[in-house]
């Protein structure tokens, strides 16, 4: 969860009523702006810019960084606001934070991830030819011939699966005995497989479980330093609950899901499929995003299917901070919606963005576009005006007041309104 | 032309030595054959195969639209009925207790002798899915891992990378920003977007684009700045939307390619997915990995490169300066002529871009299948020459158009073409559509708004 207080949200500006800046006048200066990104306290909007040939530098609020790069992609704003952009000069990359280099380089550098309160940042990285993670400027030690699926924990540990062995080409019996295992902090665990996918932390990132390939037909789960005993026709990530001591998977048998918990059968209810856990710890409240027949989505929550469904898709499954809203993006015959705690939302959008939630979750509210122009939605209303661009509204501490970040007619605007206003 | 002739200096080999399905056959028991293949026959079907088990009454219709059969001067075991007869059939009545040799003929029949391409099924008159037939004994197969060795190693890099040519993350990226940095010597603001947010389009390519043919993605960026599509490519896995495990009835590790492809697409926000010029991958992402998902169709709009180029050409996005002067002919692609109905899209394009379109006979829905499909051509070297001897038929399709040029809208299909051309000596230049846009097109940006 979320600690909205570390990331400043109450020492943000939430009594200006707008301000502006003329984003359109940065095309004139540069060849060429990339897309714009905006802080989440809303008082940047920044974009990678070029001046000449592999002249790349970062324009914020019209101000440009002393720094030119011959490479640069990835802009990211984390949550506690600070700019981040993956660089390159000499054809030695590294991560580029508010102007300031790291001092670590590599021949390439991607995936770049912060932990949610912004304090940690990772990325993945190649150096000869070898393959590993730096988080905050500290490189792992090991580095190995191949990796995927790197994760970072909160509190900055990181985990990527790693291959361990060579294999020639077409070598499929040595793929088959395992050549696979998960690197934590750049150690590799000692057990192998054939396969490991989605790597999970616990909430305090002490343990971690992932999903597995025994064999070509045999899947199963790998929790904190051992994995179960059954094999299922497949898996998909686990999740932790009840404070780490405990893990739940969905896994697939007899071609139908189910929830296992701890390598057992949890929920009762069978589902032709069943993915994307979202826990609440606190509320001990599980819920996923399941197909109860075929071709028909929900979700279910603590085994409870909702009565509302998707015929298409549903996304970015989560919980409100204090646990008494869960939130989800349904799609249906086209046509995005909020739904939460099994209320849908009559938005009809082309395109739908995750929701942001006060900690009570009374407030929930979602920017989306229909027919090219964006709008915001506050608790199943579509709030007046609509936008060229709208990007992630962000909710006040107490619950009053929405942060609206927006560009139209080239003019970036930063506007607090009031709640009650919208609703 | 060359003298055809030549085409007979070899015969079908049936005693291929593929390594892992020796390998394979070897750790086999009897029990555990049986128990796969009783398991896969009770288990993993249903009405639709017992129907077509008792329905075919071995009318033979389906041998003439066969190109193996074709090929093979109308050798009856190769026809469809005869390869279920020879594999399921027997499977069947002998109740899984079949013999390692058995199975070896099996494998080669079901992976390097049918192209699941159903052309058979247009002609069978119970509309007999023969090629669902022959997914099925490959699945037997697999769980028996016994898939031939090139294709398997494929699948093992679809599993660990989520792309089929162990293209490593930071190589996918990097060939994006190399293609993106030559394609601005023709136009200088000229952009790759990658993870483009809310972008319209998400366009998706098969993991051969960024390993060998990288030049196809510049052609791309070139033909998507000109129009002025709002669009964007994934840095992360599901950017290859290719999947080989669902020919060698790896039906897990095909689905969770086509929910990674879905994944990256929503993740972007973006309104649909385009997909370059392949047919098996559009199959896999429109048909097969979405419905094992769970998902009835696409989730998120699914545009095949025919459709897309047909909508840029039609809207005037893209404009043609000249059009193309070669004489040219269409190969159509199963998986999107049968598959989707395309073949007529197809033409209209053909027609836009080229001034001399020769058509090539049969045609549309009633072509046949390039060889290669299927999965055949990735079983790779070991069953190459037989491969040639059963593509005879397209061979001698193709030299009948006497046409320069051959479209192939395809990245399989492009593969199977050029080895039967170097094969038999056919004179002929294979394209894909986007060669000839961007031959063709006026290299200026489309103002008329997004």
């Amino acid at each position: 969860m979320n600690d909205k207080n570390a990331n400043g949200r109450n020492a943000w500006d939430w009594q200006t009523e707008k301000k502006q800046i003329p984003v359109k006048e940065w095309e004139s200066q540069f060849n060429w702006v990339e897309e714009p990104h905006v802080s989440p306290d809303g008082e940047q909007v920044a974009s990678i810019v070029n001046s000449d040939e592999a002249e790349f530098s970062i324009c914020v609020n019209g101000d440009v960084w002393e720094d030119t790069f011959e490479k640069a992609w990835s802009l990211k704003f984390s949550p506690d606001g600070r700019l981040a952009v993956l660089a390159a000069n000499d054809e030695e990359w590294t991560v580029c934070i508010d102007g300031t280099e790291w001092e670590s380089r590599f021949d390439y550098i991607w995936g770049m991830t912060f932990s949610s309160d912004g304090s940690y940042l990772g990325a993945a990285i190649q150096q000869d030819g070898e393959y590993g993670v730096v988080v905050n400027d500290e490189p792992w030690e090991s580095l190995y011939e191949n990796m995927n699926h790197f994760t970072l924990s909160e509190q900055g540990g990181s985990a990527a699966v790693v291959q361990v062995s060579s294999m020639s080409q077409g070598d499929i019996d040595g793929f088959a005995g395992g050549l696979f295992s998960l690197a934590v902090n750049g150690e590799p665990m000692p057990q192998t497989f054939m396969n490991i996918w989605d790597p999970a932390f616990d909430s305090q990132g002490k343990h971690l479980a992932f999903t597995i390939r025994k064999n070509r037909s045999d899947y199963s789960i790998f929790q904190v330093d051992t994995a179960w005993d059954q094999t299922f026709q497949s898996a998909w990530k686990p999740a932790f609950i009840e404070n780490d001591t405990s893990l739940v998977a969905p896994v697939r048998t007899g071609g139908k899901w189910y929830l296992y918990k701890n390598a057992r059968p949890f929920w009762s209810n069978v589902y032709e499929q069943l993915w994307q856990i979202a826990v609440h710890q606190e509320k001990k409240s599980i819920a996923a995003i399941v197909s109860d027949s075929y071709g028909k989505w929900t979700v279910s929550q603590d085994d409870r299917p909702w009565t509302n469904h998707a015929d298409q898709m549903i996304t970015d499954l989560s919980f409100s901070e204090q646990g008494d809203t869960l939130c989800a993006l349904f799609k249906t015959n086209g046509a995005w919606t909020v739904v939460a705690n099994d209320k849908p939302w009559d938005l009809g959008a082309d395109k739908l963005w995750k929701p942001a939630m006060d900690a009570t979750g009374e407030i929930v509210a979602a920017r989306f576009e229909k027919q090219g122009r964006y709008h915001l939605a506050v608790n199943g209303r579509v709030a007046p005006g609509d936008y060229d661009m709208l990007f992630d509204p962000e909710i006040s501490p107490d619950g009053t007041k929405i942060l609206i970040k927006s560009i139209t007619g080239g003019i970036y605007s930063r506007q607090v309104l009031s709640v009650d206003g919208l609703i | 032309m060359q003298d055809s002739t030549i085409e007979n200096k070899d015969s079908v080999k049936t005693d291929v030595i593929d390594e892992a399905v020796e390998r394979g056959l070897e750790r086999l028991t009897p029990e555990r054959i049986a128990g796969v293949i009783n398991q896969v026959l009770a288990k993993e079907t249903g009405a639709r195969f017992k129907t077509y088990i008792d329905t075919c009454m071995r009318c033979g219709l389906c041998a003439d639209a066969c190109s193996f059969f074709l090929s093979n001067d109308r050798d009856p075991k190769f026809s469809p009925a005869a390869k279920v007869k020879q594999t399921l059939t027997e499977m069947l009545e002998k109740r899984g207790n079949v013999s390692k040799d058995f199975l070896k003929n099996m494998v080669r029949i079901a992976h390097t002798e049918c192209n699941v391409c159903k052309r058979c099924s247009m002609y069978c008159p119970f509309g007999i899915d023969i090629a669902y037939m022959m997914l099925t004994v490959r699945r037997i197969c697999h769980k028996l891992e016994i898939t031939p060795l090139y294709i398997q190693d494929t699948v093992n890099s679809h599993s660990a990378t989520m792309n089929q040519m162990w293209v490593k993350e930071d190589e996918w990226i990097d060939t994006l920003q190399w293609q993106e940095e030559d394609a601005r010597e023709e136009f200088e603001d000229l952009r790759i977007p990658l993870d483009k947010d809310g972008a319209d389009i998400m366009y998706s390519v098969i993991a051969p684009e960024p390993k060998f043919q990288a030049g196809l993605i510049y052609q791309t960026a070139v033909i998507m700045h000109a129009a002025g599509v709002n669009w964007t490519m994934p840095s992360n896995p599901g950017w290859d939307n290719s999947n080989m495990a669902m020919f060698t009835g790896d039906f897990e590790i095909s689905g969770r390619l086509a929910k990674a492809h879905y994944e990256a697409a929503a993740d972007l926000h973006v309104n649909r997915i385009v997909m370059g010029e392949c047919g098996h991958a559009f199959r896999s992402v429109y048909d097969v990995g979405n419905r094992w998902a769970g998902w009835r169709m696409p989730p998120i709009e699914l545009v095949h490169a025919i459709d897309f180029f047909h909508e840029l050409l039609t809207t005037g996005r893209i404009k043609v300066k000249e059009k193309y002067k070669k004489s040219v002919t269409l190969h159509d692609p199963c998986n999107v002529s049968r598959g989707r109905g395309l073949h007529d899209k197809a033409r209209e394009v053909v027609n836009l871009l080229c001034d001399n379109f020769i058509e090539m006979t049969p045609n549309k829905e009633h072509n046949f299948c390039c060889g290669a499909g299927g999965g055949v051509i990735n079983c790779g070297p070991p069953y190459k020459t037989t491969r040639m001897i059963n593509n005879r038929v397209k061979k001698e399709q193709l030299e009948q158009t006497g046409a320069e040029v051959l479209i192939a809208p395809c990245h399989n299909c492009h593969s199977g073409l050029e080895d039967i051309t170097h094969h038999y000596g056919v004179d002929m230049e294979i394209k894909f559509f986007g060669d000839i846009i961007y031959e063709v097109m006026e290299k200026t940006i489309y103002q008329g708004g997004v």
